[in-house]
C-alpha cells in the first residue's frame, strides 16, 4: 500500500517544478487507483445515481481497498491493542483476569461482555485485521500485474521539454560528435544499471531514456506479501500447535503423552498422534540467589539450572542442563524452564495409624523474594474423617506479627508452618477442584495435644501429634522445576516470512526510484547536450548524479577542455543537501 | 563479580557529562538567540540592500549561486525563507538578497567570528563532543564494572541510549553543519532523557537476572531496541521542527500574501526558526530517519519474538510490551503509508511520527513500571 506506480506516464508538463510535478502525478496515481472520495459527495441525496447491486458492491470494495481506508484501519488497530495492554487478558494470566473480574463487579462484566479480557481475539479486534488484510490484498493485486507488466516494458519516451526537471544541464559542445555522445551516455547508465532505450527523435535529436530502481516497487509488493503469510503461519500455527505445563519433581520422571500433563491446549487441528515420544528424569535442580554481602538485591534469583536425563526413541540416554534462555529440543516438541519451587515431602497418619499421605508435595511460590509457599495437602481416605493440611514452606522461615514467613529463597532452615482440618473434602462430588486449593470453611480444626487450635512448626525429621492422634511429620526437602513443552510446526515459516518482509522494506525504503534522460541536439558547429532526471522517490542524490552525468559526458567529449554548463532556470530557488561533485550515478 | 570502583566511576563520569551537557545547552541556546539577534539587524540592513538590488535582481540570484559552490548552507537557508507554496516574485528578489546575507553570515561559525574568538555554536559542539565522550566513557566503565552488556535495566538502557542519540546527532552534523542548529533541540531531550536516569531509575550495578543469562539475544534484541529508541527520539525532534517551521513558513506566506515586504513572524523566535532549514528539507529529514527507525523497530519485534520463544516458549504472546512495541511499529507503518497518501503528506503525516513517539515513551515508562507484564525484570 505504498505509492501507486503510475504506468509508464511521461512527465508532466505543465508543473512549475519537477518536485511538484512529482506530487501532483504521485496524488493523481492515488486518486486514479484508490478511488478516495466518490464523486456524489456533496451534490445532495438526491441526485445519488443508483448503482445497482454490482455498482455498490465495486464501490464498496474500491473505498475498502483504498490508502485513505487502509491509513484509518492501521490507525484503529493501533488503538484496538491498547486496551490489551491496559486490562489483564486471560490468554496472558487467567488469575489477574480474575481477581479484576471479583473487584470490580458490573463494570468488569461489561467489559467482559465486550470481549475486553481477550482483546486479541475478540470479534472487533479481529474484524480490523481482517478488513486490513483484505484491503491490503485489495491493493497489491492489481499492483503485481502492473508491476510485472513494467518490468517487460521499455523506458518511456523522453519527455519533450526536459527544462522542467531535476537538475537539468544544458551545455553547448562545439564539434561534438552526436552518436558517439549518445552511445557514451548510454554506456555509462547501463553500467550504472539503468535500463536504457535509445531513441531518434525530430529535428535530427537522439535521446538515452534511463530508468532504475523498479526493484523498489518489488520489495514493496513483497513486504505486503509477507505480510500476508505471516498472518497466515500464525493462523495454521494457531490451528496445529500445542502447548502443556508440567511440573516434575527431583528424582522424578515424565513421558511426553497427554495424561501427564498438568494443563494442556491445543489448536483445532492438533493431532495426538503427532506428539513425540521422549521421556526424562529430574536428576537434580539448582538455583542460587544474592547473598548478603553480594552487590544487588539479597534474594534475588541469579541462576536456575535443571539437569535431566533425556531418552528419544532409537537415541542413546543423554545428560543435558536447561536453563532460562536454554530450551531442550527434540524433533517436533521443545521444553522451557520456566518455574521452580519446594516439594517438602511430608507423611499423614490418621487416629488409626494409617499411611493417608506420603512423599514429596509440590508447593505454591506465592511471589515473595522469600519464596514462601503455600502447602495444601489432602487426605480423602483418613478415617474417621477426611483429613486437609494446609499452611506455608518456608525454605529460610521465621514465624512473627506478620505471621510465618520466609527470609530467603535458599533452603538455609526449611520449616512448615501448618493446621490440619478435618471433615467432607468435598471431593466425591464430581466437580472438579483444583489440587492446590481447599475451601476450610465447612471444615474443623484438629486441635493440638491439648486440644485447643495449633499452629504446628516443623523442621525436617520432626513429627508432631494431635489430640485425636494424627500425626504430621516433615521427613525431608525436594526441589521441583516447572516446564512448558509447545510445538508450533508453523513457527519456522513465520519467522521466514517475517525476514522475507524485512528484506522487501528495506528495498522498498531504500532503493530510488528515478529516471535520467540524456538529448543531443544538432547545434550551430557541434552538438547541444541536455541532461535531466525525474525522481518517482526521496531522492536528495539525484541532482547531483544528473549534474556529475552531464559534466562526465561534456569532458569526455572534448577531452577536457571544459564545456559552457549554463545555469538552470530554477537552481536558486531549489535547496539541494547533496553537493554534485563526488556523488556517483 | 561487580567492580564497586568502576561503577563508582561510571556514576561519576555521567554526573560530569550531565554539567557538560547543560553547559552545551546554554552553548546551543545563545547561539541561536544570537543569531536571530544578528539576523534581525541584518534582515533591517537586508532591507536596504533588497530595496536597491531589486532592479537587478537576476544579478544577485547569479551571485547566489556562485555563493553556494562555497557551501550547501547558503541554498539550505535560501529554502528556508522562501515557504514553497509561495513564488512571487517580491519573495524571490527578498530571498535572493537574504541569500546573499546567509552566505557571509554563516560561515561565522568558522571564518567570520575569528577576531572574536569561537562562537557560541562552536563551543556547544565541542562542549557536546566532550560531554557525549564522557556519557560513553560511563557507560563503558558501567559495562566494564557489570562485566555484562549495559542495557540490563532502565537505568542502563536510558543511559546508553542517549549516548546513542548524542553520536548519531555529532556524526550526523560534522559534515552537514547546518544540523547544528538544531543542537538546543537534541540535546535538551537527551538531557532531560540523563535527568530522569540519574534521578528516578538509577540502581547500583548488579549482575544479571536468569532470564536475561545465557542469551546472544540480549547482545542484539535489546541493542537494535536502543538503536530504534534513540532514532525515534531524533525523528521526534525532526518532525516537532518540521511542524513549527510548516506553521511559520505559512505565518509568512500570509504576511507576504497581505503585501508586507519584509514579514516578521513569531518574533525572535521566528528568526531562530529562519535560521533552521525549511519545513520540506526537515520533513525528508524526518522521514529518512523514521524509515531507518521502521526497520529498526522491525528488527526489534522480529528479534524480540525470536527470544521469546527461546526464553518464554512462544514467539509472540501479547506480552504489554510485545503489545506496545506492536502499537509503536503500527503508527510508524501508518506515518510511511500516510506520507504517500495525497492530503497526508506534510503536517498531518508528521503528525502520526509524533503519535509514534508518544507510544516509544509509553512503551518505555509506563509499560516497564506500572503495568505487570513479563518485561518488568527490566525496570527499576
Amino acid at each position: 500500500m505504498d505509492e501507486k506506480s503510475t504506468s509508464t506516464d511521461t512527465a508532466p508538463g505543465a508543473e512549475k517544478n519537477p518536485s511538484a510535478g512529482e506530487r501532483a502525478s504521485r496524488t493523481e496515481g492515488a486518486a486514479g487507483s484508490w478511488s478516495s472520495k466518490p464523486e456524489v459527495d456533496g451534490r445532495g441525496p438526491t441526485k445519488a445515481p443508483s448503482l445497482g447491486l454490482r455498482g455498490t458492491l465495486l464501490f464498496l470494495w474500491r473505498q475498502l481497498t483504498s490508502m485513505q481506508t487502509a491509513l484509518i484501519l492501521l490507525m484503529l488497530l493501533a488503538i484496538a491493542a491498547v486496551p490489551g495492554s491496559l486490562y489483564p487478558q486471560r490468554s496472558v494470566n487467567p488469575g489477574l483476569t480474575d481477581t479484576f473480574l471479583e473487584e470490580n463487579g458490573r463494570w468488569g462484566e461489561i467489559l467482559d461482555a465486550l470481549g475486553f479480557f481477550e482483546v486479541f481475539s475478540s470479534p472487533w479486534f479481529s474484524a480490523i485485521y481482517l478488513l486490513l488484510f483484505v484491503s491490503l490484498i485489495g491493493c497489491i493485486v492489481p499492483r503485481v500485474g502492473v508491476h510485472l507488466r513494467q518490468l517487460r516494458a521499455r523506458p518511456p519516451r523522453t519527455p519533450s521539454r526536459l527544462t522542467r526537471f531535476t537538475g537539468h544541464t544544458r551545455v553547448e559542445l562545439p564539434g561534438a560528435e552526436r552518436d558517439e555522445l549518445i552511445e557514451s551516455a548510454r554506456r555509462i547508465l547501463h553500467r550504472s544499471r539503468y535500463r536504457t532505450e535509445v531513441r531518434e527523435e525530430r529535428g535530427g535529436a537522439v535521446s538515452v531514456s534511463a530508468e532504475r530502481g523498479l526493484l523498489r516497487e518489488t520489495g514493496n509488493l513483497l513486504f505486503h506479501i509477507a505480510l500476508v503469510a505471516v498472518l497466515i503461519c500464525i493462523a495454521g500455527g494457531n490451528l496445529t500447535n500445542y502447548r502443556g505445563q508440567i511440573t516434575v519433581i527431583e528424582g522424578d520422571g515424565f513421558s511426553n503423552s497427554l495424561t501427564q500433563y498438568d494443563s494442556f491446549s491445543s489448536g483445532a487441528w492438533f493431532d495426538e498422534t503427532d506428539m513425540p515420544d521422549f521421556r526424562f528424569t529430574l536428576a537434580d535442580f539448582r538455583a542460587t540467589y544474592v547473598q548478603p554481602g553480594e552487590s544487588g538485591k539479597v534474594g534475588e534469583p541469579r541462576s536456575f539450572e535443571a539437569d535431566i536425563q533425556v531418552t528419544t526413541p532409537g537415541e542413546e540416554q543423554e545428560s543435558r542442563t536447561l536453563q532460562v534462555n536454554k530450551p531442550l529440543h527434540v524433533k517436533g516438541a521443545s521444553m522451557f524452564l520456566l518455574g521452580n519451587g519446594y516439594a517438602p515431602e511430608i507423611t499423614v497418619r490418621d487416629s488409626e495409624g494409617t499411611v493417608v499421605a506420603e512423599g514429596p508435595l509440590i508447593t505454591v511460590p506465592m511471589g515473595d523474594t522469600g519464596y514462601t509457599s503455600q502447602v495444601v495437602l489432602k487426605a480423602p481416605d483418613a478415617r474417621p474423617e477426611q483429613l486437609a493440611v494446609v499452611g506455608f514452606f518456608m525454605p529460610t522461615g521465621t514465624i512473627d506479627d506478620q505471621g510465618p514467613r520466609s527470609l530467603y529463597p535458599d533452603a538455609l532452615d526449611p520449616q512448615l508452618a501448618l493446621t490440619v482440618y478435618q471433615g467432607d473434602l468435598g471431593l466425591d462430588s464430581g466437580i472438579p477442584s483444583n489440587a492446590y486449593e481447599v475451601d476450610v470453611s465447612t471444615l474443623t480444626q484438629v486441635g493440638g495435644e491439648d486440644g485447643s487450635p495449633v499452629l504446628i512448626r516443623l523442621y525436617p525429621g520432626q513429627e508432631y501429634t494431635l489430640a485425636d492422634g494424627t500425626t504430621v511429620s516433615f521427613d525431608g526437602l525436594r526441589r521441583y522445576a516447572a516446564f512448558d513443552i509447545a510445538h508450533n510446526p508453523f513457527e519456522i515459516w513465520t519467522l521466514i516470512s517475517a525476514l522475507t518482509a524485512v528484506a522487501g522494506l528495506v528495498l522498498s525504503l531504500f532503493i530510488p526510484r528515478r529516471r535520467v534522460w540524456v538529448r543531443v541536439r544538432p547545434g550551430a558547429d557541434g552538438a547541444v547536450l541536455e541532461v535531466a532526471g525525474l525522481a518517482r522517490s526521496d531522492d536528495p542524490a539525484l541532482e547531483g548524479d544528473v549534474r556529475s552525468l552531464a559534466t562526465t559526458l561534456s569532458q569526455a567529449q572534448d577531452g577536457g577542455r571544459a564545456g559552457t554548463a549554463a545555469i538552470p532556470e530554477d537552481w536558486p530557488s531549489r535547496a539541494t543537501d547533496d553537493s554534485p561533485e563526488g556523488s556517483a550515478l | 563479580m561487580i567492580n564497586e570502583q568502576l561503577a563508582e566511576f561510571s556514576n561519576l563520569a555521567l554526573v560530569v557529562a550531565i554539567v557538560l551537557f547543560v553547559l552545551a545547552l546554554i552553548g546551543f541556546g545563545a547561539d541561536l538567540a544570537g543569531t536571530s539577534q544578528r539576523r534581525s539587524d541584518e534582515r533591517l540592513a537586508a532591507k536596504d540592500r533588497a530595496e536597491k538590488g531589486r532592479a537587478d535582481a537576476r544579478e544577485l540570484q547569479a551571485a547566489s549561486v556562485g555563493a553556494d559552490g562555497a557551501g550547501a548552507v547558503g541554498s539550505d537557508v535560501s529554502g528556508a525563507d522562501v515557504p514553497e507554496t509561495d513564488v512571487t516574485e517580491i519573495s524571490a528578489s527578498d530571498a535572493a538578497a537574504v541569500d546573499v546575507v546567509a552566505a557571509d553570515a554563516i560561515p561565522g561559525d568558522g571564518t567570520g567570528s575569528a577576531s572574536g574568538g569561537m562562537s557560541a555554536q562552536r563551543f556547544a559542539y565541542l562542549l557536546a563532543g566532550a560531554a557525549t565522550a564522557l556519557l560513553t566513557l560511563g557507560v563503558v566503565c558501567r559495562a566494564l564494572a557489570t562485566q555484562r552488556v549495559p542495557w540490563a535495566n532502565m537505568y542502563e538502557f536510558a543511559t546508553t541510549s542517549a549516548a546513542v542519540v548524542m553520536i548519531a546527532f555529532l556524526a550526523f552534523s560534522l559534515q552537514r553543519r547546518e544540523l547544528r542548529g538544531l543542537g538546543t533541540f537534541v540535546v535538551g531531550p537527551v538531557l532531560i532523557l540523563l535527568l530522569l536516569a540519574q534521578t528516578v531509575w538509577i540502581v547500583p550495578a548488579a549482575a544479571l537476572t536468569p532470564s536475561l543469562q545465557n542469551s546472544h539475544w540480549l547482545y542484539i534484541h535489546i541493542s537494535v531496541a536502543i538503536m530504534a529508541t534513540a532514532l525515534s527520539i531524533l525523528g521526534a525532534v525532526v518532525a516537532s521542527l518540521q511542524l513549527l517551521q510548516a506553521k511559520h513558513e505559512s505565518g509568512l506566506a500570509q504576511k507576504i500574501a497581505a503585501g508586507e515586504e519584509h514579514p516578521e513572524h513569531w518574533g525572535r523566535f521566528g528568526h531562530v526558526m529562519d535560521r533552521l532549514p525549511s519545513s520540506s528539507v526537515l520533513e525528508s529529514l524526518s522521514f529518512r530517519i523514521h524509515s531507518i527507525a521502521f526497520v529498526t523497530w522491525t528488527f526489534t519485534l522480529i528479534f524480540g519474538a525470536i527470544w521469546a520463544r527461546d526464553a518464554w516458549g512462544r514467539f509472540w504472546g501479547w506480552d504489554p510490551k510485545e503489545v506496545w512495541t506492536f502499537i509503536i511499529w503500527i503508527i510508524y507503518a501508518a506515518y510511511l503509508h500516510a506520507r504517500a497518501t495525497g492530503g497526508f503528506r506534510g503536517s498531518r503525516a508528521a503528525g502520526l511520527a509524533l503519535a509514534g513517539f508518544v507510544a516509544v515513551v509509553f512503551n518505555y515508562t509506563i509499560v516497564n513500571t506500572v503495568i505487570n507484564g513479563l518485561h518488568s525484570y527490566s525496570g527499576l
